[in-house]
């Protein structure tokens, strides 16, 4: 895999957010099933038991870490300057804008868009040409798998209206 | 599992852009003569299953009568209430729009758990089959009789795969239970599938399922009873009605397809909506529709015409049943 | 006729039909490469299509699709650490770091042939020992499933062994997410948040490519190309020898090819399980007998071999329920039996006295199919795995858009895109601080599953817990699973205690 998970834990904040979560949605989830017959919660009592209680010696482990010096409440580790000048921050932010938009956009303009503007920020907007190039001929590709030959149910934009009285025209 | 489309629908999609695309249309073209554009049929199932195949083969014949083509939009998921809540919510309310249920157990949803929208502000209008529940074995099974399934579950509680708890099939099964004093445990196995996978494999002593399914897992399974009038003989392996058998006055435990509309559209646009039902009413008079479900493999003894009445009836009874039966199928 | 004489005309046959079945590969290995898409939807789109071929053709269609879009999943999954679908979900385990040592053509030939030969090797026993396998179903019962669930579950504790406590986290957590939707038994929501669309669980695809594709992504864009510098050095002078060299590698484990592909085959034979239990269950089992279990996830020949020939011993198997009984064992062969019935065939325990051409044509086809595979398809590895050479800065966009594209296809609903992001961001997150993703999606996938299988089981006795060890084959299986359990930390106990005589 990927992970390494021998990474020196020295930003104990960042290494908390998942057992954070983990116990907030174990308590909602043991929330929506309070009242419910038995077979709702046999297994989700038993194993999110098992995860409370594991994230519980987890705590009580980072506790002890913090107590002797040898990691800081930070959060470094998971989002950092480096994090903004690669381009990751921009490619999250358009990867969000790309699930908003295709709403109004329609599926073909959006891929485009989406596309070019994360290859050219991540690309430092060097060789646009290229990135143009490579945007269209994706979005246009995903359009006709996905809209022409499978006709699946991705929104529709003006492009895939212009589209469709043109082909229906010619 | 995975699902796609078949053949053309547009825009049907996420019914924002069917109603964007209503609005834009200008209001002379809207008062034109009804239909002048293809109908969105909201299914909520999976493609490719038993309410796909019965649309395909009443619409081919339907589409002729109205001048107008239906175009089919699949919407899978919590036993159909994700499909309603999507007609309910999306669709406009135009006579554009219809949804294609299972007055069945799609129903009993709604005893069980009520949805977000008011179920009055829909109805269905034309039902399409009635299809009984029955209960079968698998063809190994030591039982050969619903006679001895029943004196077997009076010394011990058998267990019984259904395909979910809130199903006409189950509340079959239970019925008897109740007539008889043998005693049933009811083990949803999620889907007709597992379900004749349960009986045949003895996961569970016996089943209950649609006979329609039955029917197609052929030699696999054996049919005990029927929770209804057995139309098909043979094909149910000659099983007798619940009621016959034991003397019983239970209504028929039926699945039942029917196309639905919002009561705003039958009341806005009471001309489209007649025209709807008058052409629903011809399809059934012409003889290809018998072709057509022959083609489709599908159970023509099943096709059964009802209207707005029957079809309010059998909602108003399906609710009425899991009121009854609702500690059991809820567990609460 | 024999059945040796039928078995040899439908051979004949089969092979006549060539032109069929190579054009056919290619659509499967394209179609099982996309993710949202498989073999069963492929045949629904194509219905029109595969209703108006003849039996045969139309068989031999649907069968070589099928083969072939389970070894095309592979493909996204050990070059870009996209499974297509929850049945590679462990290929990428060592595939993924395979390619970006730069060895992505070898894994790709690799796991080329592990799929055939599993394949093949499995529907060779099926057509030989049909009638026993299919009694596999009459035994293997929730209490049974419950344990082989637990097989593949274990898996999380030999993935945590690095980090114990981080690795337990993410798989329970994993467990938590995959409890989300309706109890199987009285359909009660649970921890759905509102939403109507987890009401049947997590979609595995939006959580499956969230997890390991949408954060890759974001983590890739650290580096010019996804492979390592040793990986990019491999990579620049392509040549057939890489192809050759996994070819090589593949042939000198076909013992691990044949147990692991086993597996497959006889999970898959019993209805309702299918190829995700089998690829984990078979890496776990080859883990766990491997005298190097600490080099599996850093790109491990066998822990690539073992889920890919699992995963093909599935297709086999699934089969057999499906001619023998009637009952399909999964999605692809309940489309089979809906074509196959509307020729007019009937399913179920006359099948073979009625029409053995089509019993036998099935397991024949799929014996072709793989047959021609082999030949097709290694030759593409060399071009297929140039895509790892695809600058990232290309590569995570294109990643991102394909497979949260990919999310929406299998239910075609908006909230699928947004629930793959949600997982690729909780994926970032994890990876970034230390627990394993993979921990988490065996969590996602099999958790619901065994709670399926457990209240099945807690149903039928009414709630009395010791049903779990009411029945001989299941407490055998238990022992097994003790034994699976302990085996390897006595082996690594011995291996220290050597590696400390020999100091």
């Amino acid at each position: 895999m990927a992970d390494d998970p021998n990474r020196a834990p020295k930003h104990l904040g960042a290494d908390l957010v998942i057992p954070v979560l983990a116990v907030i949605f174990t308590l909602y989830y043991f929330s929506t099933i309070w009242n419910s017959p038995w077979t709702a919660q046999v297994s989700a009592f038993a194993i999110g038991g098992v995860l409370l209680f594991i994230c519980a010696l987890y705590f009580i482990k980072v506790a002890g870490q913090f107590k002797r010096g040898e990691g800081r409440f930070t959060f470094t580790s998971l989002i950092n300057f480096e994090d903004i000048r690669t381009g990751r921050v921009a490619l999250l932010v358009t990867t969000i804008g790309f699930c908003w938009f295709i709403d109004e956009l329609g599926f073909t303009l959006t891929t485009f868009l989406f596309l070019w503007t994360s290859m050219a920020i991540l690309g430092a907007f060097k060789r646009l040409g290229l990135v143009t190039i490579v945007s269209a001929v994706l979005a246009l590709g995903g359009w006709a798998v996905f809209i022409l030959a499978f006709d699946t149910r991705f929104p529709r934009g003006w492009f895939e209206e212009t589209m469709k009285v043109v082909m229906a025209n010619g | 599992m995975t699902k796609l489309k078949m053949n053309r629908r547009t825009l049907l999609g996420t019914g924002l852009a069917a109603s964007a695309m209503s609005l834009a249309t200008p209001g002379i073209l809207r008062a034109a003569a009804y239909p002048e554009r293809n109908l969105s049929v909201y299914i909520p199932t999976r493609e490719g299953g038993g309410a796909d195949r019965n649309f395909r083969a009443f619409s081919s014949i339907w589409k002729d009568k109205l001048g107008a083509e239906f175009e089919p939009g699949f919407y899978p998921g919590a036993s159909g209430r994700v499909g309603y809540e999507i007609y309910m919510g999306k669709a406009e309310p135009d006579a554009y729009n219809l949804i294609f249920g299972n007055m069945g157990p799609e129903v009993l949803n709604w005893a069980v758990q009520a949805p977000t929208f008011d179920i009055n502000d829909y109805f269905y209008f034309g039902r399409v089959d009635t299809d009984p529940g029955c209960a079968f074995v698998g063809a190994e099974s030591a039982f050969q009789s619903i006679d001895q399934i029943v004196e077997e579950g009076k010394k011990r509680t058998l267990t019984v795969g259904t395909s979910r708890m809130a199903h006409p099939a189950s509340i079959g099964i239970l019925a008897l239970g109740e007539a008889t004093g043998a005693k049933f445990n009811l083990i949803p196995l999620s889907g007709g599938k597992n379900t004749v996978a349960g009986a045949v494999t003895g996961e569970v002593d016996f089943s209950v399922l649609t006979s329609g399914s039955v029917i197609s897992a052929g030699d696999s399974v054996r049919t005990m009873l029927v929770f209804g009038e057995n139309k098909v003989g043979d094909a149910l392996d000659n099983a007798q009605n619940i009621n016959d058998a034991f003397d019983m006055d239970l209504p028929e435990m039926l699945s039942s397809r029917a196309f639905g509309i919002h009561k705003a559209a039958a009341d806005n646009h009471p001309d489209r909506f007649e025209k709807l039902v008058s052409t629903f009413n011809a399809t059934f008079e012409d003889p290809a529709l018998l072709e057509s479900y022959v083609a489709a493999r599908g159970t023509p003894e099943y096709l059964n015409r009802g209207g707005v009445e029957e079809c309010g009836q059998f909602v108003k009874d399906m609710l009425e049943l899991g009121e009854r039966y609702k500690p059991l199928l809820t567990g609460a | 006729m024999g059945d040796a004489a039928i078995i040899s005309t439908v051979f004949l046959e089969t092979i006549g039909y060539w032109w069929v079945i190579i054009p056919t590969i290619f659509l499967g290995l394209i179609v099982g490469g996309i993710p949202g898409f498989s073999a069963a939807n492929t045949i629904i789109i194509l219905m029109p299509l595969t209703l108006a071929m003849d039996l045969q053709m139309g068989l031999v269609f649907m069968v070589s699709l099928y083969c072939a879009a389970r070894m095309g999943a592979g493909i996204p999954a050990i070059l870009v650490n996209i499974p297509g679908t929850a049945g590679a979900a462990a290929t990428p385990l060592d595939g993924y770091p395979m390619t970006k040592q730069g060895r992505g053509q070898q894994a790709l030939a690799i796991s080329f042939v592990a799929s055939s030969l599993g394949g093949l090797l499995t529907t060779i026993i099926a057509i030989a020992a049909m009638p026993l396998l299919a009694r596999v179903g009459f035994y293997m019962h929730s209490v049974e499933m419950i344990v082989v669930m637990l097989f593949g579950i274990s898996l999380i504790a030999s993935i945590a062994a690095q980090d114990m406590l981080k690795g337990l986290i993410a798989g329970f957590f994993g467990l938590m997410l995959g409890a989300i939707g309706t109890d199987v038994v009285y359909a009660t929501p649970r921890g759905t948040m509102g939403f109507l669309e987890l009401y049947d669980g997590v979609p595995l695809i939006p959580a499956l490519v969230g997890l390991f594709a949408v954060s890759e992504a974001f983590i890739i864009i650290e580096k010019r190309v996804i492979l390592t510098k040793k990986g990019q050095e491999a990579m620049e002078n392509p040549s057939w020898a890489a192809t050759f060299e996994g070819v090589r590698d593949a042939l000198t484990r076909w013992t691990h090819i044949c147990w692991t592909s086993v597996i497959g085959l006889i999970i898959g034979v019993i209805p309702g399980a299918g190829a995700s239990i089998a690829s984990f269950v078979a890496y776990q089992q080859s883990r766990t007998f491997s005298k190097t279990p600490e080099k599996y996830g850093t790109g491990h020949i066998e822990g690539l071999v073992a889920p890919e020939s699992a995963n093909n011993g599935v297709t086999s198997g699934t089969l057999v329920p499906l001619l023998v009984l009637g009952i399909p064992g999964g999605a692809t062969a309940a489309i089979m039996l809906v074509v196959m019935q509307y020729h007019g065939v009937s399913f179920g325990p006359s099948l073979f006295q009625q029409d053995p051409k089509v019993g036998y044509g099935m397991f024949i086809a799929m014996a072709v199919s793989y047959f021609l595979m082999i030949l097709t398809i290694i030759p593409l590895s060399r071009y297929m795995s140039r895509v790892t050479t695809v600058p990232t800065i290309y590569l995570a966009p294109m990643i991102i858009s394909f497979t949260l594209v990919g999310a929406f296809v299998p239910r075609e609903y908006m909230f699928d895109m947004y629930l793959a992001l949600a997982f690729g961001v909780v994926g970032y997150i994890a990876r970034r601080t230390g627990y394993h993703v993979a921990a988490i999606l065996i969590g996602v996938i099999l958790g619901p599953l065994l709670e399926t299988y457990f209240l099945r089981a807690l149903k039928k006795s009414e709630g009395d817990i010791m049903v779990l060890f009411s029945s001989t084959l299941g407490n055998i299986l238990w022992v097994a699973l003790v034994v699976s359990l302990v085996l390897p930390i006595v082996f690594e106990r011995r291996r220290k205690k050597k590696e400390i005589v020999i100091q």
